[in-house]
Formats: structure tokens, sequence, C-alpha cells
């Protein structure tokens, strides 16, 4: 590996090798025997050739930003680490399309075609760091998702490196390609189908207009209420973003954006598009706010009040900082229309527990983050927030929801699948990988319900000082 | 078929279920009929014919409304046809979440229909026959216009239970708009043309339904011109929610007249429809904007349906169809080239595209000389495949389809595509012989 990548392209010193035990759900951790950096599609071929050959485990690896656990290399061999191949190859503005490497941070494509007038779409809140890559393996959402889909409904086409070391395009530039939907089949699959090595994403236009609204509610009920009544006024936002009284408080601590503390649940609500009918929207999401029993509904008046309340929105994780030492958060999905029946529930399970959880999340979706808050160094407190999340993901199941929107399954809740997969249908799932995966040695250990032998448990993951201040976040 | 076979299918769907002989003239596939057609009525019945049909080795061809059957290679057996027409149920819609699960035999414009009752709808096009299921569409991968906005089946199926070939019922994805548990398998099953799995129920997400909803014909007198206005709207701030191309030919059939054109669909509320018609005037007066109708109501949906028609069998003397998938900036030079190459074989070619998603249906008429239509597709092919594009024959006589491929040759994907089918389907008695590769 080391002829193949030259120097500073392989690390083997264990304590080099401890910066990537984990993603970003720190509760898991395990080491790799190798961290890889290679340059090019035909060295991630390689790479994975030898690891083949020699029956050894691999993984590929963006930011490790993730929050399932997914990119741990759980049964050690090798990590793949993407973040050399960085590059965006080709935009094509006429074709509305770019051609990028995995290691790209989702946010340089937008600041790349952002001069044209252009964005990519998805919007993970972790765009500043996470990678394409990174977004592919697991179906990235975030909260514009709401108007424009996930990551899986912007991707073309992927050139990959088979498990077996084979370099193959599946799909392309075209919006056709014949036979079965393999490009779709492959976004999500968190790593287990192979390492996708070029990326054809499609761009948007940015829109003509924005308008961001928010609206301050008493009671959380009255906040689920108008997140049903707008959708039910036949109105499709961009996002719409639910932030509660704990979180508000922790916010307002941080960074003071002018989210009112006393305050059950804000709605954070922004229309795109046309600048003809932008107005007559607002109204009507206004009204709807009002007719729930909204305290008091508002439009940011320019640009910087928007940044602000986004920013209170997006720094929402990291402000947890201030009023906890630890926090874990979940990512279930549940029908709009069951909003306030399950948030009640989760209020009660964490409060059974004896622990608090702030809810920060995708409303207009149902993609629910509750963050249950907790000390790490009170025993046996750790065991507690892993069984109340179990909890929330099974009321989440009840009521005919996901057991994750966007942060993938991985390690973390791969014992959770049976929650809303039935024997066959996990059986059908496995009978896929073995089409692409036969030997078992890309990414093992993820998404099936299996044993976590190898993976190291806690302690917790604790806020860097850079996140208290705001200057970065945990997603 | 063996009677012991058949007394098999009929105790399990019930003997009127069960047709044979001359009844079955209906459901024939590629000129033939199949030995038998069933019409289970539950899923559960659906898995005990699919376990007899393995363990007999009878292929079987999933049908719903049979719009999209001429769709795929000839097959070597047409064993059993096994309709979906029974399950037909709406099972839930809840207005407040934007969803609904539906049974895959029920007609997609019932299910259209019932929607509008509540204010919403589902935002597939529904093409030109009434007789089209909502599984159908979804196995078929069917879209129309308003692709370019709202996207296709892949966009909009959260959920789907199938049938597997083995009996199992296996579900994917799920109730909700959002969902990254487990592997999309919902994508795999669509356009897989029923060679996977059967399709019996899918969860849809759905939109509110528009204020007001316009077509206006933007007229230019070459095409060149047109494909030239159609880059101008992708470029612009304009958010149109179907934008076709149409060549002289196809809009002679579609009765708009005119040497090219760009149909543009606009929808949302008033203000802003009214907005972008008067925007689409200003951006393409300078680039050669000729005579300009705005259609709305029932003349707009005649337009539409109209041009989801003009590839269909019958009308005007049609001797195949082929869908090309291209980059938008290559439609309106292979539109011309396509029509050079039909004229060289005496034939004429009438073309219409999805201009911002690169997809062209490319209509064959003016004569069924064989030996014409088996020439001009296959120059056809060239033309598209010489682009990295895709060319597949939708429709085209037997005679036909036994010299020109239905697909385009299977590149190093087939054996990823092979894997899938062997593991899915190990006795390969679903629609055996028809997708592609062979599959």
């Amino acid at each position: 590996m080391e002829a193949l990548l030259g120097p500073g392209g392989v690390l083997s010193d264990p304590e080099e090798l401890l910066v990537y035990e984990s993603d970003g759900l720190t509760l898991f951790r395990a080491l790799a025997d190798f961290v890889v950096f290679p340059r090019s599609a035909e060295q991630v071929a390689a790479l994975v050739k030898i690891a083949t050959r020699e029956g050894i485990p691999f993984v590929a690896r963006g930011a490790g930003t993730g929050l399932s656990g997914g990119c741990l290399p759980s049964e050690g061999g090798l990590v793949i680490s993407l973040m050399r191949m960085n590059r965006v190859l080709e935009v094509d503005y006429d074709n509305q399309l770019a051609v990028v490497e995995p290691g790209l941070v989702n946010l340089h494509l937008s600041w790349a075609v952002g001069p044209q007038g252009f964005y990519y779409a998805p919007d993970p809140s972790s765009q500043q760091a996470c990678t394409i890559g990174g977004n592919i393996a697991n179906n990235s959402g975030g909260p514009h998702t709401l108007k424009y889909g996930v990551t899986t409904n912007h991707v073309l086409g992927l050139e990959v490196v088979l498990p077996d070391g084979e370099l193959m395009w599946l799909g392309g530039k075209t919006r056709a390609a014949q036979g079965y939907d393999l490009v779709g089949l492959f976004v999500g699959s968190e790593g287990t189908f192979g390492i996708a090595t070029k990326i054809v994403v499609r761009i948007l236009k940015k829109p003509q207009a924005v308008k961001t609204v928010l609206a301050v509610f008493d009671q959380v009920d009255q906040a689920s209420e108008a997140v049903s009544a707008i959708i039910a006024r036949g109105l499709v936002p961009a996002a719409m973003e639910m932030i509660d009284q704990l979180t508000i408080e922790a916010v307002e601590d941080a960074f003071g954006c002018g989210y009112p503390r006393d305050a059950a649940a804000a709605l954070l609500i922004e229309l795109d598009g046309l600048a003809a009918g932008m107005e007559a929207q607002a109204e009507r999401v206004l009204q709807a706010c009002r007719d729930c029993g909204a305290r008091d509904v508002r439009a940011a008046r320019d640009e910087a009040e928007r940044q602000l309340l986004w920013k209170g929105r997006k720094s929402a994780f990291g402000a947890f900082g201030r009023i906890s030492p630890a926090y874990m958060v979940m990512d279930g999905v549940i029908p709009r229309t069951k909003l306030p029946y399950v948030l009640g529930r989760v209020n009660a399970i964490v409060a059974a527990h004896g622990l608090r959880v702030g809810n920060v999340f995708h409303a207009g979706d149902g993609n629910l983050h509750p963050n249950i808050l907790y000390d790490p160094r009170k025993p046996g407190e750790e065991a507690r927030v892993v069984a109340a999340g179990a909890e929330i993901l099974k009321v989440c199941a009840e009521v005919g929801g996901s057991i994750s929107g966007e942060h993938g399954i991985g390690l973390e809740k791969a014992d959770y699948m049976p929650f809303i997969f039935s024997e066959a249908d996990l059986a059908c799932m496995h009978r896929v990988k073995d089409a692409f995966n036969p030997t078992g040695l890309c990414n093992p250990g993820k998404i099936f319900p299996s044993n976590k032998a190898c993976v190291e448990v806690g302690p917790a993951y604790r806020p860097h000082p850079i996140e208290e201040k705001g200057l970065a976040q945990r997603f | 078929m063996p009677s012991a076979l058949l007394d098999k299918l009929r105790s399990i769907v019930g003997a009127p279920h069960v047709l044979t002989g001359v009844d079955c003239s209906p459901y024939v596939v590629e000129g033939r009929a199949p030995e038998a057609a069933v019409f289970p009525g539950t899923k559960e019945e659906i898995a005990a014919v699919l376990v007899v049909a393995g363990e007999a080795g009878l292929p079987v061809t999933p049908w719903g409304g049979g719009t999209k059957m001429a769709i795929g290679s000839p097959p070597n057996r047409i064993g059993l046809v096994l309709g979906l027409k029974r399950l037909d149920r709406i099972l839930e819609h809840e207005p407040g979440d934007l969803t609904v699960t539906v049974e895959a035999g029920l007609p997609f414009e019932t299910l259209q229909a019932e929607l509008g009752k509540r204010g919403q709808w589902l935002s597939l096009d529904a093409g030109a026959s009434v007789r089209a299921t909502v599984g159908g569409m979804l196995a078929s991968d069917a879209s129309g216009p308003r692709r370019h906005l709202y996207g296709t089946a892949r966009d909009l199926v959260i959920g789907l239970t199938v049938v597997m070939a083995d009996g199992s019922l296996v579900r994917g994805g799920g109730k909700v708009v959002k969902n990254v548990a487990g592997y999309d398998l919902p994508k795999l099953y669509i356009g897989s043309f029923g060679t996977l799995g059967v399709l019996v129920e899918a969860t849809l997400k759905l939109r509110p339904r528009v204020d007001v909803d316009r077509l206006v014909v933007a007229r230019f007198d070459r095409l060149k011109a047109a494909g030239a206005a159609a880059r101008a709207v992708l470029g612009s701030d304009l958010i149109p929610s179907a934008l076709e191309l149409a060549d002289g030919e196809a809009l002679r059939r579609l009765g708009l007249g005119g040497a090219a054109a760009l149909l543009v669909g606009l929808d949302g509320l008033a203000e802003q429809v009214d907005w972008e018609v008067a925007e689409i005037q200003r951006l393409l007066g300078p680039i050669g904007l000729g005579e300009t109708t705005v259609l709305d109501g029932a003349v707009r949906d005649d337009a539409w349906r109209a041009l989801a028609g003009l590839g269909r069998p019958g009308h005007e003397r049609v001797a195949a169809v082929m869908k090309w998938a291209v980059l938008p900036t290559q439609i309106a030079e292979l539109m011309e080239a396509g029509a050079a190459a039909a004229q060289r074989n005496g034939l004429v070619g009438a073309f219409t595209a999805h201009a911002g998603v690169g997809i062209v249906t490319a209509v064959l008429a003016g004569g069924t000389n064989p030996n014409a239509v088996v020439s001009t597709l296959t120059e056809w092919r060239a033309l598209v495949n010489r682009v990295d594009g895709h060319a597949m024959i939708e429709w085209a006589p037997l005679a036909v389809k036994e010299r020109v491929a239905v697909w385009d040759a299977a590149g190093p994907t087939l054996r990823l595509m092979k894997g899938i089918k062997e593991r899915l389907d190990p006795r390969g008695i679903l629609n055996p012989g028809r997708f592609v590769g062979g599959i």
C-alpha cells in the first residue's frame, strides 16, 4: 500500500489511528489497522483489490461527521479515507450538473457554482464539513429537503469501485440509464455496496426570492398543529423547523439569536421561489400560525435577521453544551400528523428515565431530533440514555414511522431494524447486499442486526470549547 | 397447461378468476396469448400463485392495465398472466401527511380523482390511457412532461410492498416522507418491469393542488431557435412545471401548427403564473418568439393528452416509437439528425422532448416497410449512443423487434443486475427474457 500511495499515504501508528476511531457519534469506537489516503479511483480500486486478496475488511470514510457509527472499522482492517479526492472535476451549467470527487465538502460545491447563480440543494447541517461521498453513503438530508428532496433525488451517476475492486459507472449524466436503478440502490447503502469515486449531481438555479418567518407558540401542540395547518393550506415551504423551549434557552444563552425564552416552541419557516406571489404565500403561512394560536409571528426584515434566526437553528446542537455536559441526538421519523402525540411521548419517556430532552428538528417532514442531555460522569446515566433512545424509536415505529430519517443505521441502530422490518424484509436486503458484496468485506457489521463485539462503547463525547462558542457544531 | 396446475390455480383464486383459451385474448403479449390468466383478490393469493408457478417453472407476467406491455424483448414463452385488477383499493389517505397508500391495481385516474376531492394530487402524468394502474406505472417507471419539476416515480414512492418470486411478502421503505433505514428497495423495483417481484402496495408522496395551471405554446420558425429558447428558460428565474420541445411534424400531429415550439407548463398562484407568462415573452421575444398561445382548462388538458398519445400505435400510421435519454443541450440537434435519417429511409419522424431533462420521444411514421423501419431505428440508436445517450424501443411491431434490439447493449453493470435477479428470482419465473440483457 505504501508503494501504491507513496509517503504519507498510509497510517499505521496507533496514535495516529486514534483520530479515526469514531465518527460524530462518539459512543462507539473501533480502531483500524491502517488508514489509507488514495488520490484517484484507480488507487481506490487497487486498495480494495489488496484488501480482498488479503481478506481484510475495509470501509470508506469521508469527513467522519456521520452520526450512526457507519464508517467505523468495527471488525478492524482498512479505513479508506477519501479526503484527498476533493476536486470539482466538471461543471456543466447548461445541463445543470457537476461531476465531483467523493471527498469534496458539501458546501464547497455550492461555493464553486454560486457565482454562476447555482447551488447544490441537499444541505445537511454539517455541510461545512461533511463530504458528498459521505452524503451518498447516508442519503443525507437537511432542512431544505422538505421541498427539494434528499441526496438521492439529486444524484444522476456514480463511478464506483465494487467490493471486488472492479471500477464501473452506475448511471451517468443522462436521466435514464437502462436496467435496474443501481444508482438509487447505491445511494444510502451506507458504504456496503462499494466506494463511489466520482459523483454526478444536479445543480439547481438559486431561487429568485427567499422569505423566512418565525412563529412563536405558548404550547408545543399549537406549533405541531401549525405544521399540519400550513401543509393543509396547500403550501410547501422550503423548510419548516421546530425548536422547543429547552433548546431556545440553550441557543439564547449561547448566541442570543432573538428567540423568545419563554416560548414553549418556535417554528422557523422558509419560503422560496418566485418573487411574484411571495408576499401572498407568506401571509398564508402567518395566518395559519395565528389560527393555531401563535403568540407572535413575524417575517425576518432583512438578510441579517434571517441569518441570525438560521444561526440559532443550525447551531442548536452545539448550544446544548451550555446546559449539559453531553447529549445524544436521535433521528426518528413520524407521519406529520402524529407530531403532538409523539412529542408528548418523547418528553414522557425521557422524564421517566430521569433525563432532560431538547427537541430541534425538521417538523415539516416529521423528522425528529430529540437531543437527550446527560452527564457521562454519573454512573449509569449513559445506559439510561441508550434505553430512552430505543424507546423513542419504538414509538416512532409504532405510529408508522422510521428509525432513521437521515443519519443512517450504521452500528448504532442495527439492532433496532426489526422495529420496522420483518425477517423477510431483512432477508431480501441481505440478498441484494450479497449481489454487490458477496465476501462481506466491504464495511461489515453495519445495518443488519449483529453483534458489536469489537466495538467499544462509551465514555461519551464531550463538546469541544469551539462548539460551546458556536463556532462549530455537532450534527 | 396441465389440468392439475389449473386446478391448483383455481383453488387459490377461485374458478371465476382463472381464464384460459380464447378468454385470454385480451392479455396477449407480443402477439401471443398466455396459457392462462389469473386474477387474485389478495396479496396472499398472489403469493400462493407464485409458489405454484415456481414449482411448475411457469413464467409469470404481472399485468396492471396492460398499457405498457409493448415494452420489452419478445419472450420465449408466455406462461401465466397475473392480473392485479382486483387489488384496487385506496388503503390509507391522510391529507395532513400528504401521503397515500394504495393497492397496485388501482387505476391511476381513479386515484387522481379521489385525491382531487381533498385538494391533493400525485404529481405523475397520466399518459394517454385511462387503463393505466398505479402499479403498472411504477413497474414501468412511467412519467410525462411534469417530471421536469416534480420528478419521477423514484422521487414520489416512499414505500412498496412486493410479493417475491418465492411467495414471501417484502416491504421496502415505509410510510414517512423521509427514511434512510435499510436499503432503498423501492428504487430497485421501480422500472424493473415485473422482473424482480409483483408490486402489490405502494405508499406515495402527494402534493397540494395548484391554484392555476396553464400551458404556454411558444412557436418558433426553426427547431434550433426553439432549442435556444428552452435553454433560455432553463437559465432564467422561471420555474416551469413542464418544458417540452416539439418539432413541426409533432405539432402538425398535435393540431397545434408551427415549425417548432416550446410548450411550457406553468402552475402556482395566479400572481406567479401571470408574471411567468409575461417573463416568457420578455425573455424569448429577442430570440425569435413567434405566435404564442396560452391554454387553460379543457383545452390545456386535451393538449397534454394529445402529446402523451403522440406515439401511440395506430396514431396516423405510427411505425415505431423510440425513447432517447440524452443531455438537454443535445436534444435539438439530435431531433434534426433523426428527422433526416427517417427521411433518407422514406419515412417521417415526429419528435417531442422533455427539454429540461433530456428525454426524447421519437415517433417513426409515414410507412411500415420493415426494412426502412429497421434501418431508421438502427441509425437513431447509433446517433444517440454516439453522444453517450441511451435509446430504447417503446413500441414496434414484432417483426421489427426481432431485428432491432429493444434495449441498448448492456454494459458492465449487467453482472450486477443479473446478480440481483438471480438472488431475488432464482428460478427465473418473473417476466423472463423481456428486460435489459435478456433478464
